[in-house]
């Protein structure tokens, strides 16, 4: 984690060389503030468990647990990703009721993945970000079935599960295009590059 | 920061090992119970809203007044129907039934979030006296069984999960077979090739651990006989509307096995 000083310097520095000019955009480390993520993962999890069923389109429901984590461990790294990526999961072990600890380590892993794109030109592109976040719940789902499988309850109907998973994942990458383009300043990179 | 994820990796481990649950969920759940029924609560209120204006206020209540009575009846003829069709099983029924305590009314406050299982989150928990395996209905039959229990939620694996399985029996003949979950709808599995299944069979519970013998499942659309095969399978529609779940009723069976416990 960097100090405060080195997040001025490196803003100054990138001040000084305006995006779409010749420097090289320089990494903006400034991770989100930790309660603006708690809340924000509160509410997802609120969002989704009461609205899963009446949102779904084909069976599958946007995993807004899934773009949180992916985004915090996209501008955080990979030990942070996969820490509040067992954070995450854990708390929907915990509403899911009879998933063991399967989305825990799902999500941990999700989280683990997309931190390896953290401090790398791939961070700061849309065209690569939309289809990351439909590939991060594609690996979410199958590390869940994995997890699932090795809890000794593997999932029951595979066919729909694949279903499900492949359409979450599209309607992950709607959200996201939806988000990076039409969304809230999101700070790093990609808040960056405007 | 490690040392933090490999707690949390740890506590979770354990708990899905023993099947209990974790410290985690239990913190969770208990903090969630709140804005899960605020949420829950809110998302009635405007679906009743929505619903308020798109009706003409008096023809909603002609409406439910009709639709409330015409269940009654259609409860109270299956009940008649399943009376005469297991009249040998009718004693042991009502003496079990005599034994049961009262049910635990539960409002459902939640789903599951990602939508993977057809399961719903009720506002009661242990400490209401749910337990797991406990059986679900509400007054159209069988909902589902408690597949998870923390002091102050409880979540329900519903009969259409693909994970469900429920003895059940064809109330026409007493043919027996599994009701086995298929999201939308059930699949009885494993009829007798010489039961002459037909659409519009009633399909009740059979007795087993969550329930007892005659609560409604659903009504047969579709009979598969294949030639040759050992079994024949029908698509089951279900009795219950899950889509308009709110207050359901947990049989507490295990007060029956704390009963027999030496």
């Amino acid at each position: 984690m960097r100090t405060d000083e080195d997040i001025a310097r490196t803003r100054a520095f990138w001040m000084a060389n305006k995006p779409g000019e010749t420097a090289a955009p320089a990494y903006v480390p400034d991770p989100p503030v930790w309660w603006h993520v708690g809340i924000a993962l509160a509410a997802a999890l609120v969002v989704q468990s009461a609205i899963a069923p009446f949102a779904a389109f084909r069976g599958a429901s946007v995993s807004f647990v899934t773009l949180l984590v992916a985004w915090y461990a996209v501008r955080t790294g990979s030990l942070p990703g996969l820490l509040f990526g067992l954070i995450a999961g854990s708390c929907e072990d915990a509403l899911a009721g009879s998933t063991g600890a399967a989305w825990t380590f799902a999500t941990g892993f999700a989280g683990l993945i997309a931190g390896r794109l953290a401090r790398t030109w791939l961070a700061d592109t849309k065209i690569v970000l939309v289809p990351g976040a439909a590939a991060v719940t594609l690996v979410r789902y199958g590390a869940f079935a994995v997890a699932m499988q090795a809890e000794g309850r593997p999932l029951a109907l595979p066919l729909a599960h694949l279903h499900l998973a492949l359409w979450q994942s599209a309607l992950d990458a709607i959200v996201a295009f939806a988000l990076l383009r039409l969304g809230p300043d999101l700070g790093g990179h990609v808040a960056h590059r405007r | 920061m490690v040392i933090v994820t490999a707690l949390i990796a740890l506590v979770q481990l354990d708990a899905a090992k023993t099947g209990k649950p974790s410290v985690i969920a239990i913190g969770v759940t208990s903090v969630a119970v709140v804005a899960q029924s605020a949420a829950s609560a809110t998302l009635g209120a405007l679906r009743s809203a929505g619903a308020a204006v798109a009706d003409v206020p008096k023809l909603a209540t002609e409406n439910a007044a009709l639709r409330a009575r015409n269940r009654m009846l259609a409860a109270e003829n299956a009940r008649l129907n399943e009376a005469v069709a297991s009249l040998p099983e009718a004693r042991a029924i009502a003496n079990e039934s005599a034994r049961e305590p009262a049910g635990i009314v539960a409002s459902t406050i939640g789903f599951d979030p990602e939508n993977v299982s057809r399961q719903i989150t009720l506002d009661r928990g242990s400490s209401a006296g749910v337990r797991l395996d406990d059986g679900v209905v509400d007054e159209d039959g069988v909902v589902g069984r408690v597949v998870a229990v923390t002091p102050f939620e409880s979540t329900v694996l519903l009969v259409t999960d693909g994970a469900s399985k429920v003895p059940a029996v064809v109330q026409r003949g007493r043919w027996w077979g599994i009701a086995t979950g298929t999201n939308a709808r059930m699949r009885l599995q494993y009829v007798s090739q010489d039961a002459k299944l037909k659409p519009g069979d009633a399909v009740v519970t059979g007795e087993g651990r969550s329930f007892h013998a005659g609560l409604a499942i659903g009504t047969i659309s579709r009979v598969d006989h294949p030639e040759g095969a050992l079994y024949q399978t029908a698509v089951v529609e279900p009795a219950v509307a899950f889509g308009r779940l709110s207050r359901v009723v947990v049989l507490p069976h295990g007060e029956r096995d704390r009963a027999e416990d030496p």
